[in-house]
């Protein structure tokens, strides 16, 4: 091939793509040494190719779509009260249960808050399961551990159930330790100067609202929380006692968790007005106005929960990998990589005979690959072991189509012409299209669904698919023409 | 491939199509069965009905390893190239705590995966519906790109029965559904009809002599299916070597997916082709 020609080549659309994608993966991937000296990527690897432990956690509580003729507010509190349980309006017709019952069990307590059970779902809105995410990440954060992911599986109505907890470089018995730790949370009082007195700890907070406007649509935000009745009186003690009642501005109310400061703000004067004469279960802390007050508000419900989940979770599975074995697998999955390309290459050589068909054919279905894990490694997807299984079937379906490509072309053993070639290079890519599409389909309920780590399977594959038949395939179709060309 | 010598111009249609008519209903009864003892189509492993599931890198004995987690519900030991595979039972959180202390103290480069039974349960549920959804979506495609009923029919029922003889061999090798076999199954609805179509295509659009356009869609298809077979070949021989479970069970569906589509796209689908064809509502 001269230099003419290798430029028509590249500057034909889906070459010049190939080229590009090609590069851009190879950037995204980042094959380096590392400080260590061993040779590194950019690839993020899952709990089975690498030491990290997994804790699946279940949602103790439940969707209920409802009706009901009595004020809403009135039903909510009277259901609350009969199941025991917070309850939470989502929206009009659907509430959050925070209490573990089966729809037997709570039909009693509807009828007689007057209300009807229209829909029944295990689990918790949306909202809730992300607060659950929230808190978990920021629990993880506070000790340190990276590379931490918390992912809520959200089926199809909308109602998560299940949040999974991956951790890696730990083992299963510390994930369980940090998913279950609380953290120490105080409210202490300043007294004079830069002394303070301990008010009350954690656990007389009975519960904590989300954050909400006082007054609602004010965009002034803050965070109100329920004190225990012991954790009220000791509260009015320690502000008479100090003079917070007296002199709000001197002696401000500072929250810490862990020891460390989260809040510190002077008691409202209504509210030093009403402390004086007499105790107060309702709190709000108040955190500013705008988005800033706003994300305070998110930050300071964590740290009032001390780490304590607004709903009771249990474990519903776990597991760990252990470093070497997570080591083992990663260098079988790479042997099993490079085994399947040269595999597949004998293959094709026996069958054509021709390095200028089979050298072109084995680059554009390792470039496939390459791509793929660029995209992976791009989208800092955790690769784990039916990923790389989905990684060696694409391959595999894409040898097939270019092998369809070129027996196509090859059809009855003459070289076309460039029309004749075109002609049946389309017809070949239709036949490529409706494989892939069926193939799009076939994999699209898994990625749609939480389907636990089979979605990331899913979207690889698809996205295989469409590189191939959008990219590489087409770029082969122009490449093997030049070369039979000759 | 030079290898198979396989005339399809000497057999009639109802010659082609009676050896896998014969192996799907053997299927059907064999997946039958398994719904009355199991409830499902296929025997539900660890991920669908909750348990806990332990590699082990060990020359330990098969009896050294029942003594060693007697008072555990220990289901099943499986050999693994340089390991062993355990299986327990659901078990209570405290007996689950003690049994992975007990692993992490004798077998420390252990791998333990834990499914809790409600978990497993709402997993069996939406693998069901994706396999469904799956299947009728791919039907979907394949209407849609022939627009002609049998040979889009044709196409549909290879893909059926490739996804029937599949599940009754791994019920009968005894090879349970687990999140990955559930992919490779997927994964095979894809991969069948990749050469069916190629074949339906040969025969409608292109001209020519029927026997040659089989014969014609035949090597291409032979081909097409070899460098799969190798390619998953190759992972199951690294898998087994390496002891990693998953990917093991994952390739040895796909093989025995890969040969039922053999047969079925090579004497199901060209059957019916053919008998369409020779009907003569074809050209």
């Amino acid at each position: 091939m001269n230099q003419k020609e290798l430029k028509a080549l590249a500057s034909d659309w889906s070459v010049a793509t190939l080229i590009i994608l090609l590069l851009v993966s190879v950037i995204a991937i980042y094959p380096h040494v590392d400080d260590k000296g061993n040779i590194a990527t950019n690839l993020q690897y899952g709990l089975d190719l690498q030491h990290g432990a997994w804790i699946q956690l279940e949602s103790k509580g439940e969707v209920v779509g409802f009706t009901t003729d009595r004020p809403m507010d009135d039903f909510l509190t009277n259901l609350s009260k009969a199941a025991d349980a917070e309850v939470i309006l989502i929206d009009e017709s659907h509430l959050e249960i925070r209490k573990s019952y089966t729809q037997e069990e709570l039909k009693p307590f509807f009828e007689s808050a007057g209300g009807e059970i229209t829909t029944y779902n295990a689990g918790v809105s949306k909202s809730t399961a992300d607060t659950v995410k929230r808190i978990l990440e920021s629990k993880i954060n506070a000790i340190g551990t990276k590379d931490a992911k918390v992912n809520t599986l959200t089926g199809f109505n909308n109602v998560a159930r299940y949040i999974r907890v991956e951790l890696a470089g730990v083992d299963m018995k510390q994930a369980q330790e940090i998913v279950g730790k609380q953290g120490k949370f105080e409210i202490r009082v300043q007294t004079t100067g830069n002394e303070t007195e301990h008010v009350l700890s954690g656990d007389t907070i009975t519960s904590v609202q989300l954050p909400s406007q006082e007054p609602p649509g004010s965009d002034k935000w803050g965070v109100s929380f329920t004190l225990s009745d012991a954790g009220a009186t000791a509260f009015q003690e320690a502000a008479i006692k100090y003079g917070a009642t007296a002199d709000p501005e001197n002696h401000n109310l500072i929250m810490l968790l862990d020891n460390e400061t989260i809040y510190s703000a002077p008691l409202s004067d209504d509210l030093a007005v009403q402390l004086q004469t007499q105790k107060i279960r309702q709190l709000y802390a108040s955190t500013g106005t705008g988005k800033y007050g706003s994300s305070q508000a998110s930050e300071l419900e964590i740290h009032l929960r001390a780490g304590a989940l607004p709903v009771d979770v249990s474990i519903a599975g776990s597991g760990g990998t252990s470093a070497p074995l997570g080591e083992r697998y990663k260098a079988m999955a790479l042997l099993a990589g490079i085994l399947t390309l040269i595999t597949v290459g004998f293959v094709i050589y026996y069958r054509y005979r021709e390095p200028g068909i089979v050298l072109p054919m084995v680059l554009i279905n390792a470039s496939e690959l390459v791509i793929l894990l660029g995209f992976i490694a791009l989208i800092r997807f955790q690769m784990d072991l039916p990923t790389i299984a989905g990684l060696i079937a694409v391959g595999g379906t894409g040898i097939d189509q270019l092998v369809i490509i070129t027996d196509e072309i090859l059809h009855e053993g003459k070289v076309p012409s460039p029309n004749l070639y075109l002609k049946r290079l389309t017809r070949a890519l239709g036949i490529i299209v409706a494989a892939a599409a069926t193939v799009v389909i076939a994999m699209l309920p898994l990625a749609l669904m939480d389907l636990s780590t089979l979605k990331g399977f899913a979207i690889i594959t698809i996205m295989g698919v469409l590189v191939g038949v959008i990219v590489t395939r087409p770029a082969y179709g122009r490449v093997i023409m030049q070369i039979l060309s000759k | 491939m030079g290898l198979i010598n396989y005339n399809i111009e000497k057999y009639s249609p109802q010659q082609l199509v009676a050896i896998p008519l014969g192996l799907f209903v053997i299927s059907l009864v064999v997946i039958a069965l398994t719904i009355t003892a199991t409830g499902m189509p296929v025997k539900p492993g660890i991920d669908f009905s909750g348990g806990i599931a332990v590699t082990i890198i060990t020359t330990d004995s098969n009896e050294q390893l029942q003594a060693t987690f007697t008072g555990y519900p220990l289901s099943e030991i499986s050999d693994m190239n340089n390991g062993k595979f355990l299986k327990f039972g659901t078990m209570g959180d405290p007996q689950y705590q003690s049994l992975s202390e007990l692993i992490n103290q004798k077998y420390p480069d252990a791998k333990i995966d834990q499914i809790g039974e409600s978990f497993g349960k709402s997993l069996q549920s939406q693998a069901v519906l994706a396999l469904i959804f799956s299947f009728i979506g791919m039907a979907l495609v394949v209407f849609l790109s022939f627009r002609t009923f049998i040979p889009a029919a044709a196409v549909v029922l290879s893909a059926l029965a490739d996804m029937v003889m599949t599940a009754a061999v791994i019920n009968i090798i005894g090879i349970p559904l687990s999140l990955g076999t559930t992919a490779a199954l997927l994964m095979l609805i894809g991969y069948s009809v990749d050469s069916d179509i190629l074949l339906t295509n040969r025969v409608l659009k292109r001209q020519g002599k029927l026997n040659e356009k089989l014969m014609g869609a035949f090597h291409t298809g032979m081909i097409m299916t070899s460098t799969t077979l190798a390619a998953v070949t190759a992972l199951f021989v690294v898998s087994w070597f390496g002891s990693v479970q998953i990917l093991m069970e994952i390739s040895a569906v796909l093989l025995i997916g890969l040969v039922a589509d053999i047969l079925n796209t090579w004497l199901t689908n060209v059957g019916i082709l053919k008998w369409y064809v020779l009907k003569g509502s074809g050209k």
